[in-house]
């Protein structure tokens, strides 16, 4: 498949569109896109009864093809494409914004700050996190003006000549500080805790005493990125019956609605949201970032107005997981039977609320693991920084507690010498255990799980947890080993 | 302005576009073949994965103007009206693909690997999506389908487990 | 030299949260080819939850996968729904999914009971039938019904629902109360190879045990397995957003914040153990997050055990492994010489 075109054949329909002016030249007509017609069903779509079985995604189909359409594939006659300008700073004050430069650039239809949000707040329980930062910036990646433009190219431009002028804060950055009562508030004059929830079961300081031994651990976990594939898109449009049709890669509408609806002073009625198939959630999607500020362009111009975030907005802009600093204390007896245990958690909040109640109160009620512990304390804050905000991901604080629980777990296991499956075995759950908030459990299979997967990898017992630190002692050991 | 002439999918096509315009907002831009995927445009994620020449690239990494006169194969090219390609069908097969926005970057680029391979282990399928990321899958499926797709290629009976 | 280990971790998450509202709403329509639609205010993130819902609705009312169209997140044109979250779709909107599903097919058995000279609750649908029970014969096509409640009864078999775990809250004091409607369990096994040299750790292959009630797709479900696996990897080993003094990300692009490749990605093994929840449909739960919780402490176990150290914060880089290793290494001859 070597067959370059020939000078000869490039010349003519070179010269003719160099010649042509760019007004008169024809739309280019996409090439034919050729796709089977009469769809073969995977047989086992057709199958009854339909639960239990591997029936292919209804989306695999167009997934395969390459005929998924993402909100980025959608256009409309007349669209735009809007950029928003990030604060670039943790902490400030906004003196001013001058976006008249930006205005007058050629191409620029709309440029929209925080003083045109008619209600400049949201967030799924606080209403803590401006649509566009005004007044004050909380975390660098605030979004302090958005420009509408007939290109992209011209939007990011524009973007360079909004100047605002910021009177630059001392951030507060550390979860730790920020927990002191007089580190300056990241909300003043909100306190910087802003949620915090407490399990209390039995009486530790009497498990305690009947522990044969008393075992401490303290962890701490990152902060992560969703990175779904796909990065937040939006297209909004109004219609000339007052309504607004915002296609949006939102995983919840219902709620987006309303915020939407709150921000920018409308009746719900008066929004259409549409999610068409998402590229990838992961909890980083749950709610608004630029659907308001979309709208507005959109209003302003009269015109369709897209928007899709660039990789490094999607860091910086987007929700992200709490980092968690945790610390645990456990009693246990000789044999191996959890008696008491007491868990601090400070969650690293970011800048804004967003989700953190949902991961606060998860994180506090998994984070003593699924084990039966008739004495139990767990504290649990969540503070602002002013870092990027933290929200929904994936396991909403469970992979952070679960991290500590079960490293824990395999310290004590360690030093009483035990197997880590056999200590678990001793103190999971069963069927109608009680949770540590009290809830009787059902259809409980957490030790299914572990025999289960203890035999298909074929875990022998009797291992010692921290095998490899004999291997370091003695370098010549051969157990355990592999030639690197 | 540049003039580009690029033979898509077996057909020549031509746009005047900026000089800075890279083959990927060219196709889905100007050919509206949207198929291929903007995740990163800088070369990380692959979701942009398209053949020029035979050969797998990230079309984000690449001037339009870079294309001109070569053969560029994407996502939409892969099938005919009479028939899915066999990693297509395999993906849908085996539910490879989850959100599917870098579905056609990973197909592409399998396919780039089973023209020149017919027969890979494992770990040359890993190395060749190893420029593919995926957030949703674990890439599991996806090895699975590209194994069961070079088999039928292969033209060797195919025996499907589970 | 490369030192191999192996760990393990389990993990409880909650399905359905009840402190405060969840409810999902569906409307399920049978048309006259014995086929149905579906609309739920839902998103399909890519989880598979539309083919979930749909299966649901198949399996109420006796037709397959196929069978069944599925029209979502559109604020005009879907019931409310509280979203893709929480691994609630399968649980809270697969269960209004079925009770519009039900509340449908009871239409049909009204309208079929004449047809079949019984009374409805001696019907069921199955097969693409409305069928008396016990006497398979004794059958009409559910395309047939579906007509017939249209054309001649003026019943269009159309239901509508919704769903929502009890709300309680808890008690402020103690938190003691009934915060989810149910709980799924895992456990994963991790087996490592670190470089005591460098620090490096490679995942070479986790087996994961995941209870998730019935598994509607279990094909699905492996899916979502595999892909909560990639994103454990990843938080245990790869990922960390940093920031310079200033609070500002120093890495914001995939260049230098790294997610596993294909290459990162160890052997992985599915099993599902087998469950149900009777407050699920079809006895279901729910998967998509807890795939993930269990990783990072698996993998971090396992250098632990192959190594002997400790790795308290996350990502366990290399460095920070190796750091760790050297530590030990100097600790060592303290410890011979006391």
């Amino acid at each position: 498949m070597d067959k370059k075109p020939t000078v000869a054949e490039k010349v003519s329909p070179l010269k003719t569109v160099q010649e042509t002016p760019s007004v008169l030249r024809e739309p280019v007509i996409a090439p034919l896109v050729t796709y089977p017609i009469e769809v073969v069903v995977p047989e086992v779509r057709q199958q009854t009864p339909a639960v239990g079985q591997r029936a292919t995604r209804l989306d695999g189909h167009l997934h395969g093809l390459g005929q998924t359409r993402y909100i980025d594939d959608l256009s409309f006659p007349g669209m735009l494409y809007a950029k928003i300008k990030r604060a670039g700073v943790a902490s400030a004050r906004i003196k001013s914004i001058d976006t008249k430069e930006a205005e007058a650039m050629q191409g620029v239809m709309a440029v929209v700050t925080g003083k045109d949000v008619p209600c400049n707040s949201f967030g799924p329980s606080l209403k803590d996190q401006p649509v566009l930062a005004y007044e004050r910036v909380f975390h660098a990646g605030d979004g302090v003006a958005a420009v509408a433009a007939v290109t992209e190219q011209i939007a990011a431009e524009a973007l360079e000549k909004i100047k605002v002028d910021y009177e630059v804060l001392t951030p507060v950055l550390d979860p730790l500080e920020s927990l002191k009562l007089e580190t300056p508030g990241v909300h003043a004059p909100s306190a910087n805790i802003y949620q915090s929830k407490i399990i209390k079961k039995g009486d530790i300081e009497k498990g305690f005493a009947a522990s044969d031994h008393i075992i401490e651990g303290h962890f701490r976990t990152q902060m992560v990125e969703h990175v779904p594939l796909e990065p937040h898109a939006t297209i909004a449009m109004w219609d000339p019956n007052g309504r607004v049709t915002i296609y949006s890669t939102l995983g919840r509408i219902t709620l987006g609605r309303a915020d939407v609806a709150r921000t920018l002073g409308i009746p719900v009625s008066r929004i259409r949201i549409v999610a068409t198939i998402v590229g990838g959630n992961f909890g980083g999607k749950n709610e608004i970032t630029t659907e308001p500020v979309l709208a507005l362009l959109s209003k302003k111009t009269g015109r369709p107005v897209k928007s899709v975030f660039t990789r490094p907005d999607e860091f910086i802009a987007s929700t992200t997981r709490h980092p968690l600093i945790m610390d645990y204390k456990t009693g246990v007896t000789k044999d191996g039977k959890i008696q008491a245990r007491k868990i601090r958690l400070v969650l690293d909040g970011g800048a804004y609320c967003s989700w953190s109640e949902t991961t606060l109160g998860k994180a506090c009620i998994l984070s003593a693991g699924p084990y039966n512990i008739d004495n139990l304390y767990a504290e649990a804050y969540v503070v602002y920084t002013n870092k990027t905000m933290t929200g929904a991901m994936r396991g909403f604080g469970a992979p952070q507690v679960c991290f500590a629980y079960e490293s824990h777990m395999d310290d004590i296991a360690a030093l009483l010498n035990m197997d880590p499956l056999d200590i678990r075995l001793i103190n999971v759950f069963s069927e109608g255990s009680l949770s540590p908030t009290g809830q009787t459990l059902q259809s409980v299979a957490i030790k299914e799980s572990l025999l289960q997967a203890a035999k298909r990898f074929g875990w022998n017992g009797k291992g010692s947890a921290d095998a490899g630190a004999n291997l370091l002692a003695e370098e010549n050991a051969n157990t355990n080993m592999v030639r690197a | 302005m540049v003039t580009v002439t690029i033979n898509v999918n077996g057909e020549k096509r031509t746009a005047s576009v900026p000089p800075e315009t890279t083959l990927l907002r060219l196709l889905r831009d100007d050919f509206n073949l949207t198929g291929s995927k903007l995740g990163c445009d800088v070369g990380d994620c692959g979701a942009c994965t398209v053949i020029v020449d035979g050969k797998a690239v990230n079309s984000c990494l690449m001037l339009a103007a870079q294309a001109d006169g070569r053969d560029v194969l994407t996502i939409e090219g892969l099938a005919t009206m009479d028939r899915l390609h066999p990693i297509q069908k395999a993906f849908e097969k085996y539910a490879s693909l989850q959100c599917g926005f870098c579905g056609p970057g990973v197909i592409m680029s399998a396919k780039a690997l089973l023209d020149e391979n017919p027969d890979p282990t494992v770990q040359e399928i890993r190395d060749a999506l190893g420029g593919n990321l995926c957030r949703c899958t674990g890439y599991v499926k996806m090895i699975e389908a590209i194994q069961d797709a070079a088999r039928i290629l292969r033209d060797e009976p195919v025996e499907i487990n589970r | 030299m490369k030192r191999r280990g192996r760990g393990m971790a389990c993990m409880w998450y909650p399905i359905g949260f009840t402190v405060s509202a969840n409810p999902s709403a569906a409307v399920v329509k049978i048309d006259e080819d014995g086929t149905a639609t579906l609309l739920t205010g839902t998103v399909e993130t890519g989880q598979g939850s539309l083919t979930v819902l749909a299966q649901i609705v198949a399996q109420e009312l006796g037709i397959a996968t196929d069978d069944v169209q599925v029209v979502s997140a559109d604020t005009d044109a879907t019931p409310m729904d509280t979203g893709a979250i929480a691994s609630r779709t399968t649980y809270v909107t697969g269960n209004a999914a079925r009770l519009a599903a039900e509340k449908a097919k009871e239409i049909l058995f009204e309208v079929a009971a004449p047809m079949l000279g019984v009374k409805a609750d001696q019907l069921e649908a199955k097969d693409h039938k409305i069928v008396v029970k016990g006497y398979p014969q004794r059958n009409v096509h559910i395309g047939d019904v579906a007509s017939h409640a249209r054309v001649v009864m003026g019943q269009p078999p159309i239901g509508s629902a919704s769903f929502n775990p009890a709300t309680v809250p808890l008690d402020p004091e103690t938190g003691q109360g009934k915060p989810f409607g149910t709980y799924v369990y895992a456990t994963q096994i991790a087996e490592v190879d670190v470089d005591d040299e460098t620090g490096e750790v490679e995942v070479i292959r986790i087996v994961a045990s995941h209870d998730c009630g019935t598994p509607i797709n279990p094909m699905l479900v492996e899916g979502q397995v595999e892909g909560g696996i990639s994103m454990g990897v990843g938080f245990a080993l790869e990922e960390e957003i940093l920031f310079d003094s200033q609070g500002r990300q120093i890495n914001p692009n995939l260049t230098n914040y790294i997610i596993p490749t294909s290459l990162d990605m160890p052997e992985v093994e599915v099993d599902i153990v087998d469950n149900y929840d009777p407050t699920g449909p079809f006895g279901a739960k729910g998967v998509g997050e807890p795939t993930l919780v269990p990783t990072a402490a698996a993998i971090v176990n396992a250098i632990y055990n192959a190594v002997g150290v400790r790795i308290t914060s996350l990502p366990a880089t290399a460095e920070k492994v190796f750091a760790a290793i050297q530590a030990k290494r100097d600790a060592q001859p303290k410890q011979i010489t006391a």
